[in-house]
């Protein structure tokens, strides 16, 4: 049964890509994403296709490129250009003089299929989903991280022999379009029309692609609509709702009703000034009650600027220097007050002339850096992350851990996959996930911890070299559609390796509230909806806690400190206790497990 | 979607634009401010209500047996406008009440519920209450055909709930609930408290001032330029067929048999299929306030706002459950939960400057209220959001930046801007690297190709904000397959959901689109938002 499916499928979908691509001219390794391609400006127009893929090198607002001298390993956050205050840059725009206030970042881009896929429940049942797949990052996001590339990396394109995401077959054929004359390429985008189908067809992934990158940055995201290989009866369209951006423009806020929609066997690029740094997610908008149901949400997450101030920066003087000369990092001197996009003037202890009420304005009461209460002394550490401009150090965390909320109905997703109409009155879930996964499969990281998923009857496969699990997916291959364990390992001590996680945790559920619980290790909520807790006098709002509670749509930063609890195996876990179950069986559900090591 | 509900959308669809076509025969596209009434007949602030019974409707066509509130003679005072405004004698939700900070009022409320429905009151959250009446376990009570009368005085201002203390947990499901806004008793002193007209209101043409007062309370930070008012409400059919028909049988029952005298409706298990804002599904809740196809919901939910408004937004939960309201477009800083303002407890600064959360996602809860105030003004997009590209001269505005960074009347802006509040960073920086129309290039982004995508009944066809920059990018001809009929050429705004993200409550009774959704548009400033509609 299996031979015929993989045979019959990859060809239908080929013959599928190049009708759509319609004149497709070029050739194996003929397409080049970037600047020079024929669209221009990063365009690649792909003859008559519609799939099209943008990562332009450089923009108005960051002319200078950032170059890879190893292409095979991807940038990270240390090539990010350093955070010093404001310039304000003037420029030759479209034939005309600009000026363009630049505060360090780069261009980023990702791209990402809408279509469907299957993933694996901790009960061994194996379920269908509307989903979003990686098309670039594709081994980053495999092994847990975001798939977001500077744009150099981007534009390495894609090339593989074999599909980075898919178990090894032994009649694996290679992909037609692989170019063995040029360096192997696991992570760049793709801008081939037939390889986007031949590896966007069913990738899609719980949760959804994970996309981070950093304030300041300029974010190109690309959407390749493949359509939903199980469901051929259906037309749907695809968007992305960047869910929580401030002053948002309705035009790349993916809502359908509000704006435009791609279709299957097109692309749209979103583009997206990064905005102030926070923990925010992202979702398909299309018939949200049934899209998100099926899986369609994923984790997005933005680096605060003072993660890029230099080392020896004092931290207060970055947010509160408001002068447009001097010296970054001493008062005056320039700082997040300069740039009056992230400005608070009126916040902070002695708040600036005129703002405190008087005639010429009052607060900008959704402002992004508000000045904290007093200089705390303290000063940027080299490597040192924080979930927030903060200007106290006091969101300085060591390891990122995206969490995701969500829930299953199983009964609407098999109506979903079946054919049939599927009801919106009696959706209820019975698998209650983090990142697409329920206990024990929450803690099964092959890498480091294997073993668990195995215990279970049509266990999902387990990818040898990531913590990703894979379900067998309709065509007999096995896709590692669930990439993210949510195993939590700090250290008691600071000294042997991180002790301090950042739980970005984002509610997706489309059903009910849910609370999560940490047992015995109290929970600093530092940031909620993607906002640092802090009053407009300056003073932090943090909320130590054992629990929290969200609703679908909401989002909190909550920091997780081990140093200095006893090493032992600790629980995060639903006190919402008819969660704790999956589907008919009653163990499981919203749990995992926090592993404190010396 | 499968087949069914695909066409059950089409369908739904299809309603919103019949909708649209009645709103428009009655005058234009719909939004409101906070309707209300000061009082219900005779002198100030004194209300007299009744409870009793009727039929709401919702866009999947369902007429519900339902209970309300309403005003005992149509004769009430209207605020903030009185055009086409009426108070029937049974409404969902009941009658705004628009009251004044710590100024005793009296509520007089007549029992009108049908045979067996029993007593029935009202508890005003947050407010001190003496009352002559029946007694009763949470507030006095008013017996059948009875009455009960409720001296109520509100010390703090703010967005109050009020709702029946009586057997609440059918008498709320039924309907018996409402809102009380409580105005300040003193105005603070700040740029935005003038309460003239603000310049917010002047854009467009308009010149009425529909805010009910200029600041929401006595703090410079609670001064607004535009108000909504949102009650959010899930609903269980079985439970109101149910009491229809136990009311049917009592009333019918012949006289010469046992009959029942009181109700006994069930109501657990809950499974509510309906979830209304203001009494409304969408897209029901888009049509004006006080439309006559809704003679028992008259209350909409339809915001609009230029870019820059604070705007006020007044939410109470009532009935059971909490709902994730998600505002799209920006943050709202709350103000204020149940009347009580929300404010630093260690500020030199007099009165202590604010502490409520920044939130895009609000939760409403049962029994509570909370005032937050939310804008848009695009700041920090990166690109000119209204198209302005020196390449075209007709597109040549100035923008000079106020102390904020946009472009006011504090830097020389006038009623009549076309970019009124702009973002000057980010003026005539262009989006598309390609020219299209008369929109210059060099910006970073490259624009999808029109024919693979679709488009929504909101959508102006273009990136920008505003007939000039609409007209220049995408040319006067609407795009399919709407025609823009919810946003026409004239208006050009930009579109944001704000709704329940607990996506399953934007339904209507299995029906996609419905229920807890309302569009808001950010209108551009050159537009007229007409708030009696």
């Amino acid at each position: 049964m299996r031979k015929p499916y993989r045979v019959l499928l990859p060809l239908t979908l080929i013959c599928l890509a190049t009708a759509i691509a319609g004149a497709q001219a070029t050739g194996v390794g003929g397409v080049g994403i970037g600047p020079t391609g024929p669209g221009g400006n990063g365009t690649t127009a792909q003859g008559g296709g519609s799939f099209r893929v943008q990562c332009p090198t450089t923009t108005p607002l960051h002319p200078t490129a950032i170059s890879n001298s190893a292409p095979g390993t991807p940038l990270t956050e240390a090539a990010e250009p350093a955070y010093t205050g404001p310039a304000v840059t003037p420029e030759t725009v479209g034939g005309q003089s600009l000026s363009y206030t630049l505060n360090g970042g780069t261009v980023k881009c990702q791209e990402i299929s809408g279509g469907d896929g299957y993933s694996t429940m901790a009960d061994g049942n194996q379920i269908f989903m509307f989903s979003f797949g990686p098309l670039s990052g594709m081994d980053l996001i495999k092994n847990g991280q975001a798939g977001t590339l500077f744009a150099a990396d981007f534009n390495n394109y894609y090339n593989e022999p074999n599909q980075p995401a898919v178990a090894a077959a032994p009649n694996d054929t290679p992909d037609p379009t692989y170019d063995p004359k040029r360096a192997n390429s696991l992570n760049g985008g793709i801008a081939d029309p037939g390889t986007i189908m031949e590896i966007g067809v069913l990738n899609g992934n719980i949760p959804a692609p994970l996309m981070a990158f950093d304030e300041d940055d300029e974010f190109f995201l690309t959407l390749s609509n493949v359509g939903m290989i199980m469901r051929p009866d259906l037309f749907e369209e695809h968007t992305v709702h960047f869910h929580g951006y401030p002053n948002a423009s309705s035009y790349y806020d993916g809502v359908p009703d509000a704006t435009w929609a791609i279709n299957i066997g097109g692309s749209a690029t979103y583009y997206y000034v990064a905005p102030d740094a926070g923990t925010y997610f992202w979702h398909c908008h299309i018939t949200p009650p049934e899209h998100l149901q099926m899986g369609m949400v994923g984790q997005l997450y933005v680096r605060p600027r003072q993660n890029r101030e230099p080392a020896g920066t004092n931290l207060y003087n970055a947010v509160a220097g408001s002068a447009t000369s001097g010296t970054f990092g001493s008062l005056p001197g320039p700082g997040m007050q300069s740039d009056l996009r992230t400005a608070c003037p009126g916040t902070g202890t002695t708040p600036a002339a005129g703002y405190t009420y008087g005639a010429s304005g009052s607060i900008d009461i959704l402002c992004s850096a508000p000045i904290p209460l007093a200089d705390t002394g303290a000063v940027q550490v080299a490597g040192a992350k924080y979930a927030y401009d903060d200007g106290d150090g006091s969101t300085r965390y060591d390891i990122d851990i995206p969490i995701q909320i969500h829930g299953f109905d199983p009964n609407f997703h098999f109506v979903g996959m079946t054919f049939n109409p599927e009801g919106f009155a009696d959706m209820k879930d019975k698998y209650f996930l983090l990142n697409g996964r329920s206990y024990p499969d929450t803690i099964s990281a092959p890498s480091t911890n294997p073993g668990y998923a195995g215990l279970t009857p049509n266990a999902p496969a387990q990818d040898p070299t990531s913590n990703a699990i894979g379900t067998e997916d309709s065509d007999g291959l096995t896709r590692y559609s669930q990439p993210l364990p949510t195993l939590i390992t700090l250290h008691s001590s600071p000294a042997n390796g991180p002790s301090r996680a950042l739980l970005r945790i984002a509610d997706l559920d489309v059903t009910e509230y849910q609370t999560l619980a940490s047992l015995g290790i109290p929970m600093t909520v530092v940031g909620f909806n993607a906002k640092l807790l802090r009053d407009q006098a300056g003073n932090n709002l943090f909320i130590k806690t054992n629990s929290i509670t969200l609703g679908g749509g909401e989002s909190l930063d909550a920091i997780l400190d081990a140093t200095g609890v006893p090493p032992g195996t600790y629980f995060l876990y639903t006190p919402n206790l008819d969660h704790l179950s999956n589907d008919a069986e009653n163990f499981g559900g919203l749990m995992t497990e926090v592993v404190v090591v010396n | 979607m499968s087949d069914v509900n695909e066409k059950t959308r089409n369908a739904a669809t299809l309603t919103a634009v019949v909708m649209v076509a009645v709103a428009l025969l009655i005058g234009g596209t719909a939004q409101a401010a906070v309707p209300g009434i000061t009082a219900s007949a005779g002198g100030s602030s004194t209300f007299n209500l009744v409870a009793s019974q009727g039929y709401i409707s919702q866009p999947d066509g369902a007429l519900i047996y339902s209970w309300g509130y309403g005003c005992a003679t149509n004769s009430a005072t209207f605020k903030p406008y009185t055009t086409g405004a009426f108070c029937p004698s049974m409404q969902i939700p009941g009658p705004t009440l628009v009251v004044t900070q710590g100024v005793p009022f009296t509520v007089t409320l007549t029992n009108n519920l049908p045979k067996g429905a029993g007593n029935t009151s009202i508890v005003f959250q947050g407010a001190t209450v003496t009352s002559t009446g029946t007694a009763g376990l949470l507030a006095a009570e008013a017996a059948p055909a009875g009455s009960v009368t409720y001296n109520v005085t509100f010390a703090n201002a703010g967005t109050h709930a009020y709702y029946s203390g009586t057997q609440p947990d059918l008498q709320i499901e039924m309907g018996l609930y409402g809102a009380v806004v409580v105005l300040p008793s003193t105005i603070p002193a700040g740029a935005n408290c003038s309460t003239g007209i603000p310049i917010a209101q002047q854009l467009g043409g308009g010149s009425t001032d529909f805010r009910l007062a200029a600041a929401a309370y006595n703090h410079p930070e609670a001064c607004y330029d535009r108000e909504y008012l949102t009650q959010w409400m899930e609903l269980d059919a079985h439970i109101h067929k149910q009491a229809e028909n136990q009311v049917q049988a009592i009333a019918n029952c012949p006289a010469a048999s046992v009959c029942p005298t009181a109700l006994d409706v069930k109501t657990e298990p809950y499974h509510p299929s309906y979830f209304l804002i203001n009494g409304r599904s969408m897209p029901d809740n888009m049509d004006p306030s006080y439309a006559p196809n809704y003679p028992n919901q008259p209350y909409n939910a339809n915001p609009h706002m230029h870019p820059g408004d604070l705007v006020l937004v007044r939410v109470i939960g009532q009935g059971h459950w909490q709902h994730p309201f998600h505002e799209h477009g920006n943050h709202v800083r709350i103000l204020a939960r149940d009347g009580n303002l929300i404010l630093s407890q260690n500020d030199a600064v007099v009165p202590p400057r604010l502490a409520g959360r920044m939130e895009f996602n609000t939760d409403t809860t049962p029994g509570q209220a909370f005032d937050g105030i939310f804008y848009w003004s695009g700041k920090g997009l990166g690109w000119d959001i209204y198209g302005h590209t020196n390449a075209y001269a007709v597109a040549t505005q100035p923008c000079v930046p106020d102390a904020n960074g946009y472009y006011t009347k504090n830097s020389g802006a006038t009623a009549s801007s076309p970019n009124y509040y702009e973002w000057c960073a980010d003026h005539n920086h262009p989006l598309e690297a390609h020219p299209v129309g008369q929109i210059g290039s060099g910006g970073p982004a490259t624009q999808f190709d029109p024919l693979v995508a679709t488009n929504g009944l909101w959508y102006n066809g273009t990136p920008y904000l505003g007939p000039d920059a609409v007209g220049r990018n995408r040319g006067p001809t609407p795009l399919p397959p709407s025609a823009s009929t919810m946003n026409p050429f004239i208006e050009s705004g930009i579109a944001f959901m704000w709704h329940s993200h607990n996506e399953r409550e934007i339904t209507t009774n299995d029906i996609f689109p419905g229920g807890m959704l309302q569009m808001m548009l950010v209108d551009p400033p050159t537009f007229w938002i007409d708030e009696t509609l």
